[in-house]
């Protein structure tokens, strides 16, 4: 795809928030390769650092040092309006707070990213039908977000998202205002994604949704400590349970 | 006690935290109250100038005009010093009919002859320089005003050249440019001049128009009517030739000269009443959250509704007073320069009357109040668990406009979206701009009309100051109007985009630019302008019908609709600078916070 | 599994590989793992401990299997008891903690890496248990036993985590102190 192999790259990421006494380095140095189709998985106590981090990747901040590219573009260098083009075509952003536009129906809140990527609105209520029925929210896209439950307002979020069939899907702490079964319905979304081979970053504090990823990266003090590859087994269950004897 | 000082140090804290919307309310309500407070002084202002002249130069109850001076015409007159009311005359004295001449000017004049000393009745009060003596002339202080003319000038009094030695102020006559009073001559405008006796004899040569006119004072000054009744008949038994001038009459012929402002500043003050509520509430809405949780937070200590409801109204209530009061001091400040546009009276302002302080606090407190009793009484309602989490407000879908808004460009289309979130405030943007385009489209229709010079025969060489009046007038509560209009518009834009700052947050993480996130914001203001705006055209029109006699001129059409047109542009220059700063903040910052 | 074994023969006599397939289906995912000889190797420690009976009966052609095993009385006091028993296992984590412990003390390892060690392996396994559990459908009796598996992972993983903030700030130098 690009000349790193990987639709994510970061070398040397640095970002500060504060000045003087406050001064806090959420991100510390941080090298990251993403490759397609894969699902990262960023963990770390809260306060970490692992949202801005995302943030940094989407372009939503930029760093304070270092460089991120996104499918061999530099983004660090590129403009507000710039980035913006990129945020249409090559991201797509999930929020633990699903940040839906409250007076936007399902639809139409899935329609919005279409729509400023300059589609048609037939193209753009066509794509969100598609996505709402993939979901399982085909009877639901007229419902307005307060009328659709945490784990509903979280999945039209992700067909938001995926709108525009990004590059990379960036989640922030996706499962994080959602109760077991809505977790377990994001999750399942999230395999059928990566099974597409979609690329994914999720970052989490839940270990359950972590361990869903093909690749774990921890972070502590805005630092990588640990980078587990988790896929890639049998798949086999032995050992889970004894029931030996 | 304690109480009362904990609802003035929470109102202080507030007020120190959001200066500029105190500033607003202040600026607004002052405006709409010292325009109201004058409109409604104007209309007795002129009867207290007057009185004030009257009693200051021993004003005539009773002037009685009859053309000629001969024996006939004065022997008319004199009859009537004999008459048991009457306590005291001066005259008959000898006017004239001519031209005066001044720094190019030709005007009316009517020359009057004057003894040294002035009789008992009529003592013009002398303003400057001294009082007529042989071979000069004092001029009315009105028409001096209107010539541009001081003591030492010379003026052209019918050919004859002759120096200024003082300028005088009188109850005797009309304001200028009414000093023909008399029955016959012109008729025209005209001005009013005093020459020695002696010194009018060489216009008698000239063949000149003459009228003899007397001055009477009466036992009762309130009777002049029914004296005038029971002795016309014996005076001028054909009643033709005698013309009769009370004092009453004088009154309301002065007051002739405020006739074209009075409605004008009293509509502007309701118009700048309408944009001060808007404003206001506007901004009562744009805090009503922050509000509800603030109320949230007091009823969680314990505060009781009564207080709560006391320290929320306590700030726009106090804020109101201040600025009537500051409205007031301006009216009272303004109100001299206002009231005696000729100078032909002697100038003193009365100050508001009781019943306009009333009117004008009353309004004050009900901007106030109506604009911040709404937010007050929903965040008193909600429930304060509720009020704490701040989810009190659930959105409504408009699904048409959304719809719509799909098929057009990304700035339109975050617009229109934006308007769907708050139509009420589009509509009150509109009717803001349709406040401010018909003042105005009044304005432009007013200075369209052709106004009559007091000079010679029409000339403009000397202003028409009754129509320069009403357009000063109206160029003040324009001016205001214009002012409050730009403030609200500011206020509207960066509301709205506080208000939807986590929407075009999300916006932007969708990949919206920061221009198209402020050229929505814009579009927001601009798509309500337009209408507001060309409704103002028929709304300024109607009124000058309302209020103008007779036939009207009309500007060009091109002129009002670029006026109209002309709001857009200004618009969106108003609403670029708040927009932008609100598409810079970060986006990320946003979203945190609004996920806490 | 003897208890487990017993327990589903409580129902009716079955033939070996009908209980089999009840087990399989009750465990799920996680059931594949188990192999025929579990259950008949099972069955015939219960035969002899005379607790199930197994009786030969003359079965279809297409069924090697003629054994048809039953409850005996004693079978079912077992089951009985087996019910109301509360016991439940223990959490065994006193072993690695000793690992911990020992390693620090002896200087033969870094605790906090013996913790991230163990910690990846219980990723790997939860992350296992979580696919697994995706791909069941909601409310499967299989799932249910999939959630249990995953929330255990997920307290131990906790735990590791509470280990290694504890030992990364002892070092080496403590020593049960």
């Amino acid at each position: 795809m690009n000349e790193f192999g990987g639709v994510v790259r970061v070398r040397g990421l640095f970002k500060e928030h504060g000045q003087g006494q406050g001064l806090v380095r959420a991100v510390d140095g941080v090298d990251l390769e993403v490759p397609a189709g894969q699902m990262l998985a960023v963990m770390g106590p809260s306060g970490c650092g692992k949202s801005t981090l995302l943030h940094l990747l989407g372009g939503l901040e930029r760093p304070s040092d270092g460089q991120v590219w996104l499918a061999g573009q530099r983004i660090d260098t590129v403009n507000e309006r710039g980035l913006a083009r990129l945020r249409r075509r090559s991201v797509g952003f999930v929020f633990q707070a699903f940040h839906l536009i409250e007076e936007l129906s399902a639809a139409e809140n899935v329609e919005l990213p279409v729509l400023l990527a300059g589609r048609s609105a037939r193209a753009a209520r066509r794509r969100a039908a598609f996505l709402l029925e993939r979901f399982g929210l085909a009877d639901r896209t007229r419902h307005l977000p307060w009328q659709l439950s945490g784990g509903q307002r979280q999945r039209v979020a992700i067909a938001r998202a995926m709108a525009n069939e990004p590059l990379v899907l960036l989640a922030d702490e996706p499962t994080g205002n959602l109760d077991t079964a809505a977790t377990l319905d994001v999750l399942r979304i999230f395999a059928d994604l990566r099974a597409a081979g979609q690329t994914l970053v999720v970052v989490t504090h839940d270990e359950r949704v972590a361990a869903t990823a093909d690749r774990l990266v921890t972070m502590r003090d805005g630092m990588f400590v640990d980078d587990t590859q988790l896929a890639g087994r049998t798949g086999r269950l032995d050992g889970l349970i004894g029931l030996e004897d | 006690m304690g109480r009362t000082l904990l609802i003035f140090r929470l109102v202080l804290a507030d007020v120190r935290r959001h200066p500029a919307q105190a500033v607003m309310l202040l600026v607004s309500i002052t405006a709409a109250t010292a325009m109201l407070s004058l409109g409604m002084s104007l209309h007795g202002a002129t009867e207290t100038l007057y009185r004030q002249t009257r009693a200051a130069t021993a004003g005539p109850d009773f002037v009685a005009f009859s053309p000629g001076s001969d024996r006939t015409a004065t022997s008319a007159l004199t009859s009537l010093e004999h008459a048991p009311e009457v306590v005291a005359h001066s005259g008959p004295y000898r006017q004239f009919s001519t031209t005066l001449t001044a720094r190019g000017a030709t005007a009316n004049v009517v020359v009057q002859g004057a003894g040294a000393t002035p009789g008992p009745v009529d003592r013009p009060l002398v303003t400057s320089g001294s009082w007529v003596r042989p071979g000069g002339v004092v001029v009315e202080r009105g028409f001096a005003n209107a010539l541009g003319v001081h003591v030492g000038d010379h003026v052209t009094v019918a050919g004859r050249s002759l120096p200024i030695v003082g300028i005088a102020v009188t109850a005797a006559y009309t304001v200028y440019p009414w000093a023909e009073m008399g029955a016959e001559g012109p008729g025209d405008n005209s001005g009013l001049v005093w020459l020695n006796e002696p010194d009018t004899r060489a216009l008698v040569s000239a063949n000149l128009s003459v009228t003899s006119a007397i001055y009477l004072k009466l036992r009762d000054p309130a009777a002049t009517q029914a004296f005038l009744d029971s002795h016309r008949a014996s005076v001028d038994p054909n009643q033709t030739t005698t013309h009769f001038v009370t004092w009453q009459f004088m009154v309301v012929q002065d007051s002739v000269m405020l006739k074209d402002s009075q409605p004008i500043l009293v509509i502007g003050s309701w118009l700048l009443c309408f944009l001060a509520i808007a404003g206001v509430a506007t901004l009562a809405a744009g805090r009503a959250a922050k509000q509800t949780r603030r109320v949230g937070l007091l009823k969680a200590v314990g505060a009781t509704p009564g207080f709560i409801a006391a320290v929320l109204l306590a700030e726009y209530l106090t804020l109101a007073l201040l600025a009537d009061a500051l409205g007031l001091t301006a009216a009272r400040l303004a109100e001299p320069a206002l009231i005696n546009p000729t100078a032909s009276l002697i100038t003193a302002a009365a100050g508001p009357t009781g019943t306009t302080i009333a009117v004008t606090t009353i309004i004050a407190l009900a901007v106030a109040a109506l604009t911040t009793l709404g937010p007050t009484v929903r965040a008193l309602r909600t429930e304060t668990v509720a009020a704490l989490a701040d989810t009190a407000h659930q959105p409504q879908h408009r699904a048409h406009l959304t719809r719509i808004s799909a098929m057009l460009p990304a700035p339109l289309l975050l617009g229109l979206r934006l308007i769907a979130r708050r139509p009420g405030r589009a509509i009150l943007h509109a009717c803001n701009m349709t406040a401010t385009l018909t003042a105005i489209i009044a304005l432009l229709m007013l200075n369209a009309q052709p106004a009559r010079g007091y000079g010679l025969g029409g000339s403009s060489s000397l202003t028409n100051l009754k129509v320069d009046q009403g357009r000063h007038m109206m160029l003040a509560v324009t001016a205001a109007l214009i002012i409050l209009a730009v403030i609200n518009t500011i206020t509207i834009t960066w509301t709205t985009a506080q208000e939807a700052r986590p929407t075009m947050a999300i916006a932007r993480t969708l990949g919206a630019t920061p221009g198209q996130i402020t050229a929505g914001l814009s579009v927001a203001q601009l798509l309500p302008t337009l209408p507001g705006a060309l409704a103002g055209i028929p709304m300024g029109i109607t009124l000058c019908l309302i209020f103008s006699a007779g036939d009207v001129t009309w500007p060009p059409a091109w002129l009002l609709f670029t006026a109209a047109l002309a709001a857009l542009p200004a618009t969106a220059a108003l609403t670029a600078v708040p927009a932008r700063i609100a598409a810079r903040k970060s986006v990320a910052q946003t979203l945190s916070a609004e996920a806490t | 599994m003897q208890d487990a074994v017993l327990a589903m023969l409580a129902k009716e006599p079955s033939h070996g590989y009908q209980l089999r397939a009840r087990l399989r289906r009750v465990l799920g995912p996680l059931g594949e793992s188990m192999n025929a000889g579990q259950v008949y190797v099972t069955l015939a420690r219960l035969e002899r401990a005379g607790l199930v009976v197994c009786e030969r009966v003359d079965g279809l052609p297409d069924r090697p299997d003629r054994k048809v095993y039953a409850l005996t009385s004693a079978g079912q006091q077992r089951v009985a008891a087996w019910l109301t028993e509360v016991g439940w296992p223990k959490p065994d984590l006193a072993e690695f903690h000793l690992k911990l412990a020992a390693a620090a003390a002896a200087r033969l390892a870094d605790p906090v890496e013996l913790v991230d060690a163990q910690r990846r392996e219980l990723l790997r396994r939860l992350g296992e248990a979580q696919r697994a559990l995706l791909a069941e459908p909601d409310g499967s009796t299989a799932g249910l036993l999939l959630e249990g598996v995953a929330l255990r992972l997920q307290a131990d993983l906790r735990w590791l985590e509470a280990c290694e903030r504890v030992w990364s700030r002892a070092g080496y130098e403590s020593e049960g102190g």
